[in-house]
């Protein structure tokens, strides 16, 4: 708290005239741009309420921001008892959003903490080649291997529309999660390790109960930030799952139709509904997320 | 150690090692180094399987010719993406993450607002915006409130459609940048900054000459991050335009749209186009990174 308050006092953060005008534009600014950010959320929640009919004759008059003159719950009731997308219903789609996130992030997770570790950890013949490997793979520009990732799935490996085509793609350990496992394994002592070998454990039983409990916060927060990715994904699940509609695709197909039909408001209850996960999931961890990029992210 | 027991450990390391890494590996050779390869036959094989160069044949006329939706547009679409990504967005996040840095009043609430557009679905963001510009929407009721015609939604002409959809993209592209950025800056020693305070200098000088060579080595990973996405840049056109018309296709929904759905969209299933597109770009665009990452390797780190 001290150190907080002699922080905030030091002359880091004293401003001269200038830098206070300087400011006071800047703050404007990023005020204007927050509620530019925030408005539209608030205008699609309040007409998430709105009638039908009274949403296409305030939008056909001019009157956009007209409030509901009586909140309307049939929205909601449509949206979680009538739509539907490619046969699944919105609670079908969130168990299919639940399912997806969580074999792609859980496979991509656990795999770049085993090959991050192992490229910190170990010195062996192969390591400055495969560590190579990775970054050449995720810094050379390769484009359009859709349509021959898309035969692979198809017509090689056959797991087109089926969620092992979800489990096998993404048990990588290469990417961000590996530069940022990598990066974590390489700060971390390895004196643990080296007393649990003297103590006659081995080499996994050091992996599973003495380094990544260490990692278990930067894993948890590349677990968020990928789950949040993969929650929000549509073109992966279009593509390549197109009978597995999930909350971020189905709303997709949702939009090319609802309103079409006249039913914009129900619409946008099920946008609202869409990101009541996501939002929920990031006010609980979003302290994690902000404290964690900072210690395990980014450092070149 | 015996030398026995000395290989018995060396032989339990090695099992161990490659234990780890085969998942990973194996996912790596079929997902990544099979695909390429794959793309790469692909590109010399006309839709019958045959070994031709029709491909390149389609893809030097669709690149040239001046009508329709062809590659030479997506190309021109997917370069303003670009142009928008490195000449707008990243500087401006750079800019935004300073004055975080500098605890400029609320910035902790900005900091979480400014995130939003990165946890929300772009299907949601999309779905706002695209209510929000409609003529019938509250940008109509702004134009009409300040004598502006407005009758004829933005997204409905080739001239304003590509623009609307890089406003959108800037709207929602600073998120992941500035977290870090200023994650970076945070890093930063303070006392640094106050002996340069105390030696008068301003917050420009203060940005450029400090903060900024302080905090290269992430500035610059991302910066590669940016160069490598350049043939991949793009908007979410699919969401706002599935058919992507009023010209406002880009490479990579071009490449999308030949693909899904047996040509749900309009594209014709052609896998060896599209693989012969993405040679041509590759073969283009590593040469060009290469060189550029090796610029950057030239321009000193500071090490702290």
């Amino acid at each position: 708290m001290k150190a907080k308050k002699s922080e905030e006092s030091s002359v880091l953060f004293k401003r001269s005239k200038i830098e206070k005008v300087i400011f006071a534009i800047v703050f404007v600014v990023f005020a204007a741009y927050a509620v530019s950010l925030v408005f539209p959320f608030l205008w699609l929640i309040v007409n998430s309420f709105q009638d039908k009919i009274a949403y296409q004759v305030n939008a056909a008059t001019g009157r956009p921001f007209a409030l509901p003159e009586k909140i309307v719950w049939d929205n909601y009731i449509y949206a979680f008892k009538e739509l539907s997308y490619n046969g699944s219903n919105i609670f079908g789609m969130f168990f299919n959003s639940v399912w997806y996130t969580l074999l792609r992030v859980g496979g991509a997770v656990l795999m770049s903490s085993c090959t991050g570790y192992i490229i910190s950890k170990y010195k062996f013949k192969l390591n400055g080649f495969i560590y190579a490997v990775i970054i050449f793979s995720m810094t050379v520009p390769t484009v359009g291997t859709t349509g021959a990732m898309f035969k692979l799935v198809d017509d090689t490996l056959h797991i087109y529309n089926t969620p092992l085509y979800v489990l096998l793609h993404y048990l990588t350990g290469t990417g961000m999660n590996f530069l940022v496992m990598y990066g974590f394994f390489k700060n971390v002592s390895w004196n643990y390790a080296e007393a649990a070998f003297i103590d006659g454990a081995g080499h996994f039983r050091v992996f599973v109960h003495i380094m990544l409990p260490q990692a278990k916060m930067v894993m948890l927060t590349l677990a968020i930030i990928s789950g949040i990715t993969a929650w929000n994904e549509y073109m992966d699940v279009l593509l390549y799952l197109p009978d597995f509609p999930t909350i971020a695709s189905g709303m997709y197909g949702v939009s090319r139709t609802l309103p079409r039909s006249g039913n914009t408001p129900a619409y946008y209850a099920a946008l609202v509904i869409s990101i009541i996960p996501v939002l929920v999931l990031f006010s609980c961890f979003s302290d994690t997320i902000m404290k964690n990029f900072s210690v395990g992210g980014l450092k070149g | 150690m015996t030398n026995k027991n000395f290989s018995a450990a060396k032989g339990k390391e090695r099992t161990f090692i490659f234990l780890m890494l085969l998942i990973p590996a194996l996912n790596w050779l079929v997902f990544w180094l099979y695909v390429n390869i794959s793309s790469f036959v692909l590109a010399f094989q006309n839709m019958r399987g045959e070994w031709s160069l029709t491909n390149f044949v389609t893809f030097w006329d669709q690149l040239t010719s001046p009508y329709g939706d062809t590659i030479g547009l997506a190309l021109k679409n997917t370069l303003l993406y670009f142009a928008n990504n490195l000449l707008i967005i990243f500087p401006v996040s750079v800019i935004i993450s300073y004055f975080f840095y500098k605890h400029i009043l609320f910035y902790k609430g900005f900091r979480i607002i400014f995130f939003l557009p990165a946890i929300i679905s772009g299907v949601a963001m999309v779905g706002v915006y695209y209510a929000f510009i409609q003529p019938t929407g509250p940008l109509g009721a702004i134009c009409d409130w300040l004598g502006i015609e407005y009758t004829d939604s933005l997204l409905n002409s080739p001239m304003t459609a590509t623009p609307t959809i890089l406003v959108y993209c800037i709207w929602t592209g600073f998120s992941t940048n500035v977290i870090l950025a200023s994650s970076a800056m945070s890093r930063i020693p303070t006392e640094v900054l106050e002996a340069a305070k105390l030696e008068g200098c301003g917050p420009f000088r203060e940005l450029v000459q400090i903060v900024l060579p302080l905090t290269w080595s992430t500035l610059n990973t991302l910066l590669v991050f940016i160069l490598t996405g350049v043939f991949n840049a793009s908007g979410p056109i699919l969401l706002f335009m599935p058919d992507g018309g009023s010209e406002t296709t880009t490479i990579s929904f071009w490449i999308f749209k030949q693909v899904y759905g047996n040509g749900a969209l309009g594209g014709t299933k052609n896998y060896g186009l599209v693989s012969c597109a993405g040679l041509c770009f590759t073969a283009v665009g590593v040469p060009v990174i290469l060189f550029i990452r090796k610029l950057f390797e030239k321009i000193p780190g500071v090490e702290y």
